[in-house]
């Protein structure tokens, strides 16, 4: 953690220094000037932005150093600086309160845009080291001369709105040397130290999860829960998105999902999302495991950028990304497999996810996570590969290793992938699948009791034979087709079957019975 | 608080729906401050009110944002905000928002809700709106830009012009924008087609704003891709003159 400590103000520059709440605001205060735009032929100066270095940051101080509201600007105050040009700026802000801590920052940092916009006459824009700032000749007409009074109305607004600040001090710098400097020493490694504390932080640091709903207009019954854990499966909203989202706007599509009691520490089970989910999608889905692919998962919007499809011939799981056109090695493309989950329903056998969620440290741990992974398209794993652990990288195949399930099995075989003798699940060093070798075994008799799927079920494994003793290009391109036309339609149903026969059972179990009770009551 | 008026201009393609909407946003900015925007890939607003190169549109930063989203540090909607603020030109007597190529693939939810919030609290500050669309609505209908209060249909007296004004009718109430709808003549050539369109209009509940005549000095100006800045004075305008004070006296009352 980066030590927080006042700045240090050099000597030798011009220091201006205001304490105390009293403050004549010449210009209107409200937030009814959000979004108004200071035109380059209205605007007074320009501070930061595109052409000049500038910062915003909050730091979180002990109590007793906070002089509140006291503003101390460095460097040339707004009547000094010359008219119609830009300038170095920096607006720093020291806050301190019992429930303050430096997670916070983030928080209290990003109202500084919606304040300083309340601002009639003052544009914001931007955050961070990307901010910039115009204020327009109407405000300065009007009687603004100096930013110490926008840095008051600024801290008023601060200790209105979020009244854990108790509180609060600025300092604001025009000196193009002091701007780069703080910058340089104080601000970025301020601002490297919060991305990392993002990457690192997971589903049991925090209280609450969010929910997304903003599907909900084509998926009915969607509900997307985010978490530190597992970003929204459309890639856009991660759990810091949702929670800053949710402060904005608590009536809006991302609402705060308390976590509740954990029902399943590995699957990621909690009882307030079950309960949330439960309402949200109208009963549709009652159970959700964040991080579990065969079991209750996560239910899928039709937005997500990658599909993950289960493949019982290989008890492997692969992934497929939108912009793949062609099939993957179960016969189906990414659209086909999309249509066939979306709708925010809960399909056993697939999954849909962001992008970002292959960075997960939780990624799919219920069913062993990577190590379940049996085959993804080149490109999608070129973009995850540095998340993929070193000793699986070469033992997941893509299009060029294999296009069918019979290569696939080849490939997995050669490579000696852990689907072949068994997975065992990092997360807790359990053995969660047996192998092939008895899994083929017990394959063999379902099928021979199914007699109708027993054509389907064989290609897979017959076609070799006549490959090897024919050695002539036509019969080798003939086979591949095989299971392609066999595997369109009806193959999936057979695949979820041999997969999950508990599960199906029971939901169509669960179904008959509410018919018939619905008969009865009828 | 200012009371703006978003108005929509719409109608089929090759109809002059862009130089009507192009000489009113150039009339109704010498009232107050204006944004014209360019929601119709196809048409050449910025053309027509002379701007000779728009760099980058509102299409380009939402890609930008649907594909490095994942990347942006801090708060993502300030960042997009910031980003449609860009692409904003400044021109010296109104600005200029081109909304540019439609969307790619994959989902653009959570990127047209933000959109949506940040040109709702943008458009707020302007007195007048101009929307270029065409047909579909499509801005509408994604409900990018959320509201409108007047709609214009521009049409010409073939079957599928009028035919156009009747499905932009149904689909308005389909998407429920609650605007008021009028209706102009365009490429007019006699009384008997003004006539027609008049009728149309009364039947299919539009106001009747009046006829422009299809006129040379229009073709030759546009073909030679000039600003409308650049119409000598001709019957066309004459005429336009009308049909504006028709206009203001029904949509800004």
């Amino acid at each position: 953690m980066v030590e927080r400590k006042k700045l240090e103000i050099p000597e030798g520059v011009k220091v201006k220094v205001s304490q105390g709440e009293e403050c004549d605001f010449p210009v209107d205060i409200s937030p009814m000037h959000e979004g108004e735009r200071i035109r380059k032929g209205d605007m007074y100066v320009e501070l930061a932005g595109p052409k000049q270095p500038g910062f915003e940051l909050v730091m979180a101080l002990p109590e007793d150093q906070v002089e509140d509201m006291k503003v101390t600007l460095v460097g040339k105050d707004l009547d000094e600086l010359e008219e119609g040009k830009a300038h170095p700026f920096a607006m720093i802000y020291y806050v301190a309160g019992d429930k303050i801590d430096s997670d916070l920052e983030p928080i209290i940092e990003r109202r500084n845009h919606d304040f300083q916009n309340y601002i009639e006459g003052v544009m914001h824009l931007n955050q961070r080291y990307d901010i910039w700032i115009r204020i327009g000749k109407n405000a300065v007409e009007k009687g603004l001369k100096s930013l110490i009074t926008i840095a008051k109305a600024v801290m008023l607004l601060f200790k209105n709105e979020m009244p854990f600040i108790e509180k609060i001090e600025a300092v604001y710098i025009t000196d193009r040397d002091f701007v780069e400097k703080t910058l340089k020493e104080v601000a970025m490694p301020i601002f490297e130290e919060r991305d990392a504390r993002v990457e690192a932080l997971h589903d049991e640091d925090v209280e609450e999860f969010y929910s997304c709903t903003l599907c909900q207009s084509f998926a009915p019954p969607d509900v997307c829960i985010i978490t530190p854990d597992r970003p929204s499966l459309c890639g856009a909203i991660t759990w810091f998105d949702g929670r800053a989202a949710a402060r904005v706007d608590p009536e809006g599509p991302n609402k705060p999902v308390p976590k509740g009691e954990i029902l399943d520490p590995i699957g990621g089970e909690y009882s307030g999302v079950n309960e949330f989910a439960k309402t949200e999608s109208g009963g549709v889905t009652e159970r959700i495991k964040l991080h579990s692919f065969l079991e209750c998962p996560h239910p899928s919007c039709g937005c997500f950028e990658v599909i993950g499809f289960y493949m019982p011939e290989v008890d492997g799981i692969g992934w497929v990304h939108r912009g793949f056109p062609e099939p993957a090695p179960n016969g189906l493309t990414f659209s086909t497999m999309a249509g066939q989950t979306g709708g925010g329903k809960q399909v056993v056998g697939f999954l849909g996810i962001g992008m970002s969620y292959f960075r997960s440290k939780k990624f799919i741990q219920a069913d062993g996570g990577w190590y379940r992974v049996v085959w993804m398209p080149k490109e999608l794993k070129q973009k995850v590969i540095n998340y993929i652990p070193e000793d699986m990288r070469d033992k997941i195949a893509t299009e060029e290793d294999a296009k069918s399930m019979e290569e696939l099995i080849e490939f997995l075989k050669r490579v000696d992938h852990p689907v072949v003798k068994g997975v065992v699940r990092p997360v807790d060093g359990k053995k969660i699948t047996e192998g092939w070798a008895e899994e083929e075994e017990e394959e063999e008799e379902k099928v021979e009791a199914e007699t109708e799927e027993v054509q389907e079920a064989q290609p897979p494994l017959q076609p070799q034979m006549p490959q090897m003793t024919i050695p002539m290009p036509v019969p080798f391109q003939q086979m591949p087709q095989i299971p392609f036309t066999m595997q369109s339609g009806p193959k999936i149903k057979l695949i979820l079957k041999n997969a999950t026969i508990n599960i199906d059972k029971i939901i169509i179990k669960k179904k008959d019975e509410e018919r018939k009770e619905n008969n009865r009551t009828e | 608080m200012r009371s703006i008026a978003v108005i929509a201009v719409t109608g089929k393609g090759g109809t002059g729906k862009t130089i009507f909407a192009s000489m009113l946003i150039l009339h109704l900015c010498r009232k107050g401050s204006l944004l014209a925007v360019d929601a119709d890939p196809d048409s050449n607003l910025p053309e027509a009110l002379g701007v000779e190169e728009v760099e980058k549109t509102l299409g380009d930063v939402k890609e930008v944002f649907q594909h490095t989203r994942d990347e942006i540090r801090g708060d993502k909607s300030i960042w997009f905000e910031a980003k449609v603020f860009e692409v904003i030109n400044e021109l010296e007597d109104f600005d200029l928002l081109v909304m540019g190529r439609p969307e790619g693939e994959g989902c653009y939810c959570y990127t047209n809700n933000l959109l949506r919030g940040i040109l709702r609290k943008f458009m707020k500050h302007y007195d007048f709106v101009v929307v270029d669309c065409e047909a579909g609505l499509e801005h509408f209908s994604r409900k990018t830009i959320d509201k409108a209060d007047c709609v214009v249909v521009v049409s010409d007296t073939s079957k599928k012009g009028l035919k156009t004004a009747e499905r932009i009718s149904e689909l308005m109430e389909n998407l429920g924008i609650n605007a008021r709808k009028a209706i102009v003549g365009n490429k007019i050539t006699d009384a008997k087609a003004e006539e027609m369109i008049e009728n149309f209009a009364s039947r299919a509940g539009f106001e009747f704003l009046g006829a422009l005549p299809y006129d040379n000095m229009v073709v030759e100006n546009e073909m030679a891709g000039k600003s409308v800045r650049d119409l000598p004075e001709c019957e066309f305008k004459r005429n336009f003159k009308e049909v504006l004070k028709k206009f203001e006296s029904w949509c800004l009352s």
